[in-house]
């Protein structure tokens, strides 16, 4: 639908319509891009002029046992006239065609103001409304080739809300409404930055832009996204027992798999020699647990966290105190919810085997922070890399 | 006939020095060796701690500024340092994020504030105006006295204020963040700034009546030396400017202290009222930096290179057009803060015009080395590094002032490249060339030829190599103030951070060859460039009250080319010749075209 150059590693995704474009002449001249180039080279001409006739003098005139006698001159009015029309020229070209590319930023078209989200900047987060009425916090998904509008205020101080694949950014200002407009065309997942400084977390101000393409879109809107892409996680692989609606427990699961949980933690396969190294975690939900102290424990979420952040305090009995802590480095609060509410859909028989791994999903695995895969596996993204 | 100079010990006709340069006034005669080592000059005249510290001559000052800025360059360096260090790896290397904010705003207020503002206005500006317009002192010498302890007191706040805790908001304290949301020391460094902008009103005042009424007979304004051009231009601005920053600075602390509702909605104030007032003094600020810099270059260039300025007119008033327009841009700031539309496209126009004049100085340099005889001691050594730098600190600039690209380039690393490449390869590098080019006349002292030449280029492959790559992360993408930043950005700061060490080499160098230099460098004679302005007319260091009586300048100032009969023997014998006779000497037309 879009063609899109090919953008070098070193250069930023050209991912909306304003950043590049080439479905019409129009287009490709007004956007960013091709302003941007136009003015790099102009001014490395520029530039390289200078520096030539630089070099050129330095070794020329470099003082020497033959060159001796400098020249007595005064200036030229004719080269200053010179010198001062051109250089004008080219700025008031910049200017002019500057101000049109501008104008195509801020101008606003009709299909974009009908889709409407709403941006709030707190500090150190992006509040983000969807035109349907879903909120979520520093992550805003967008359709391919369909054009929005993005409005934004501030509670507090200033911000910026800048997504330089569309090359588009502008100041979250408290009190007043300002906005961009954007029309993705490549699909994706890109960087959101605050770029107006706001304070301690400045830095951390940041999330994600993610580009779907229409029919993903689609399922996003209807709420079935995650499961969708829980069905291409495991296309091709075996599918496992649990959940797979990308539900807490889902994210859960693959958690489990990734930090290796079922390690030790499993169900004998039937051709494994293996026994498992510590207790099975079917019906652990709300039982009572016995531990090696004599104590009798309920299997609340209380106990599941103190289990995975500190195990060797509350050992099962006839189990040894092998496992390691779980930091929260290792495994956030997040996900530890999510861990939890997998132990606790687990039936018997769903505890996966000693070897079942998370298929790699083409992009890219799953970080376990996020427990979430790239939106669109089976097209990499391309240019900015998930962080 | 002239019969005998002012100088001529026995009263006989003088024989002719045999100069090939023809310097803007009879030159005083070098003292023997003997004589050196016993002629009391402006440093050993009084040596007393009261002597300094109630001094009112204007060299005496300049030293000390040059005291004071060189230290705090020392404290904005070390924070930088802090910050390119702690973004070698995205997650932030050494530094917490609070003390990553309170690094980067020492290094900005510090930098700015306390040495790029100050820098050459309070240590050449105070030193060589005097000395180049053949004037005894500034027209008010307690005042300038006042202007540098002022600065000092000011300073104190800066100090105070880190000591303490340190400021988080950045160098442009934009409300409300400033005045509402940071809990650090607003109100010290506001009183800081506020203090400090009162020095920088005085000296401006200062060097504006002592060009308008203290220059020599036959110092017309067409024989000024354009260093000195580029100081009336920035004292104007210092003038105009810095009070719009000190009522802005009243404003903060009013809504700070006293709740009153200016710039924050929240109190029913508007934070772009902040902005439009603060850039008003801060966007013209970056040319009270750039100004004398470029001053600096005029006369290192045309000494190293033997020859006149090309275009003396072009260049002057270039620098009086910057002055003027650059108080009519600052809007190119807040393209995307919401500032009207019509607004914005008036600022964009009015940026492409200021950019010209900087245009038509760096063709003229460039112009100006056509034809001579360069040689490369370390100043011009600097001065050459400058027109590099600034050409592409200048050309990136008007990607920043397009409204199209200013969308995406806004608040990223590509505006640290640029005015970097401004600031420090600009304005630092003129600094290091001035520095080097007057020292011997500061000192009487010369420093190593070897080790200053070194400097000068570990200085400008560290600079170019620093900050270059942040122009392609910035388009990448990556905002300024950042301490944690996507993993895809570190081979850059890598890079950046590494070049950034080897800058900080070639800063640290210069104090080491130039504090031996006063020891053990040789004596610099009056003239050791042979440069033809009036400083270096006399003794090095010169006198208590520079001249021994008021000079009489008959030419204009880089009379390097040696034109058929013109120079300052005949002048002195009385013969003129060709075109340049004494009538016409007199209006001043022996410079421009």
């Amino acid at each position: 639908m879009y063609a899109v150059m090919d953008t070098p590693p070193f250069l930023p995704p050209q991912a909306s319509e304003f950043a590049f474009s080439d479905a019409s002449i129009e287009s490709m001249v007004l956007s960013y891009d091709s302003l941007f180039w136009y003015m790099v080279v102009v001014t490395s001409i520029g530039g390289l002029a200078v520096y030539a006739l630089l070099t050129y003098c330095c070794f020329r005139f470099a003082k020497s046992d033959t060159h001796t006698k400098p020249l007595r001159i005064l200036g030229s009015n004719k080269l200053e006239v010179i010198w001062t029309l051109s250089p004008l020229l080219f700025f008031l070209s910049f200017f002019v065609y500057g101000a049109r590319v501008w104008d195509k930023a801020i101008s606003i078209p009709k299909e974009a103001a009908e889709q409407e989200y709403m941006v709030v900047g707190k500090q150190w987060m992006w509040k983000v409304q969807d035109p349907d009425g879903r909120r979520h916090i520093n992550e805003i998904t967008l359709c391919q080739g369909v054009a929005v509008k993005v409005t934004g205020t501030s509670e507090d101080v200033i911000h910026d809300f800048g997504v330089p694949a569309f090359r588009s950014k502008f100041d979250v200002v408290p009190g007043r409404y300002t906005a961009a407009w954007y029309k993705p065309t490549l699909v994706g997942q890109y960087h959101l930055f605050c770029d107006q400084y706001c304070g301690m977390g400045h830095s951390q101000m940041v999330g994600k832009v993610n580009v779907l393409s229409p029919e993903d879109f689609q399922q996003y809107k209807d709420g079935l996204y995650r499961t969708a892409q829980a069905q291409r996680t495991w296309a091709g692989g075996q599918m496992p027992k649990g959940p797979l609606d990308g539900s807490p427990a889902w994210q859960g699961m693959i958690l489990f798999r990734k930090l290796q949980c079922n390690g030790c933690h499993f169900t004998q396969a039937a051709d494994d020699p293996t026994p498992p190294k510590a207790p099975s975690l079917e019906n652990l939900w709300m039982s009572k647990r016995e531990l090696n102290d004599g104590r009798t424990v309920l299997g609340d979420r209380d106990y599941i966290r103190n289990a995975i952040r500190n195990p060797a305090l509350q050992v099962r009995s006839g189990w040894k105190a092998i496992m390691p802590a779980y930091h929260s480095g290792l495994a956030t609060e997040e996900d530890i919810n999510n861990l939890t509410a997998y132990i606790r859909s687990l039936k018997p028989g769903d505890l996966p085997n000693r070897v079942e791994r998370t298929p790699t999903p083409i992009g890219g695995a799953p970080k376990a922070s996020q427990g979430e895969p790239n939106p669109k596996p089976e097209q990499p993204m391309k240019k900015e890399g998930d962080k | 006939m002239a019969t005998a100079t002012p100088h001529s010990p026995t009263g006989a006709p003088v024989d002719p020095p045999k100069l090939d340069y023809t310097p803007q006034a009879i030159p005083l005669p070098e003292p023997t060796p003997a004589e050196d080592r016993t002629r009391k000059h402006y440093l050993n005249h009084d040596t007393s701690l009261l002597g300094w510290i109630f001094t009112v001559d204007h060299k005496r000052i300049g030293l000390m500024y040059l005291v004071g800025v060189s230290l705090f360059f020392v404290a904005g360096a070390i924070a930088v340092g802090l910050v390119r260090t702690n973004l070698i790896t995205p997650t932030g290397a050494i530094l917490e994020l609070d003390q990553y904010n309170k690094a980067f705003t020492a290094h900005g207020t510090i930098m700015l504030f306390l040495f790029l503002i100050p820098v050459i206005p309070g240590v050449l500006g105070n030193y060589l105006v005097p000395l180049m317009i053949g004037a005894k002192d500034m027209a008010f010498p307690k005042l300038n006295l006042a202007s540098f302890y002022v600065w000092a007191f000011g300073a104190l706040f800066f100090m105070y204020q880190l000591l303490v805790g340190g400021l988080d908001t950045g160098w442009t304290l934009y409300p409300p963040y400033s005045t509402k949301y940071s809990h650090t020391n607003v109100l010290y460094a506001g009183l800081g700034i506020f203090i400090t902008g009162f020095s920088s009103i005085l000296t401006g005042i200062n060097i504006i009546a002592t060009i308008h009424k203290m220059r020599c007979p036959g110092m017309t304004w067409g024989r000024l030396p354009l260093f000195v051009w580029a100081m009336y231009a920035t004292s104007v601005i210092q003038l105009l400017g810095t009070p719009v920053l000190a009522v802005t600075v009243v404003m903060t602390a009013v809504e700070k202290l006293f709740g009153v509702g200016i710039f924050d909605p929240k109190l029913g104030g508007d934070p772009l009222l902040f902005q439009h007032m603060f850039w008003f003094y801060s966007h013209p600020a970056v040319y009270i930096m750039i100004l004398p810099g470029m001053g600096v270059i005029n006369e290192v260039l045309t000494c190293f290179s033997r020859k006149n300025i090309f275009g003396y007119a072009a260049v002057a008033w270039s620098s009086v057009g910057i002055a003027v327009v650059g108080f009519l841009v600052w809007g190119h700031h807040m393209f995307l803060a919401g500032q009207g539309y019509y607004l914005a496209m008036v600022f964009a126009f009015l940026t492409m015009l200021v950019a010209v004049p900087s245009a038509i100085k760096v063709f003229n340099w460039t112009a100006t080395l056509y034809g001579g005889v360069i040689s490369y001691q370390a100043p011009m050594i600097f001065a050459i590094g400058f027109i590099v730098l600034f050409t592409i600190g200048g050309l990136t600039g008007l990607f920043l002032g397009t409204m199209g690209t200013d969308i995406h380039l806004h608040d990223t690393y590509f505006v640290i490249a640029h005015f970097h490449y401004t600031m420090v390869g600009g304005m630092m590098f003129a600094w290091q060339a001035g520095l080097h080019f007057w020292w011997p006349k500061m000192t009487g002292r010369m420093y190593s030829d070897f080790w200053s030449r070194l400097a000068a280029i570990v200085m400008l492959v560290g600079f170019a190599l620093t900050f270059l790559p942040q122009f392609v992360v910035g388009y990448m993408g990556m905002p300024r103030r950042y301490p944690n930043y996507p993993d895809e950005y570190q081979l850059y700061n890598v890079m950046s951070t590494a070049a950034a060490y080897i800058q900080g080499i070639g800063y640290a160098m210069p104090v080491f060859y130039l504090t031996a230099s006063l020891f053990f460098g040789k004596r610099a004679g009056n003239n050791p460039y042979k440069a033809t302005g009036l400083e270096w007319m006399v003794p090095s260091p010169p006198d208590a009250h520079n001249f021994p009586a008021t000079p009489t300048v008959y030419f204009g100032p880089y009379e390097y080319g040696v034109p058929d009969g013109l120079s300052i023997v005949d002048k002195m014998n009385g013969h003129t010749n060709g075109v340049h006779t004494n009538g016409a000497a007199k209006q001043g037309v022996t410079s421009g075209s």
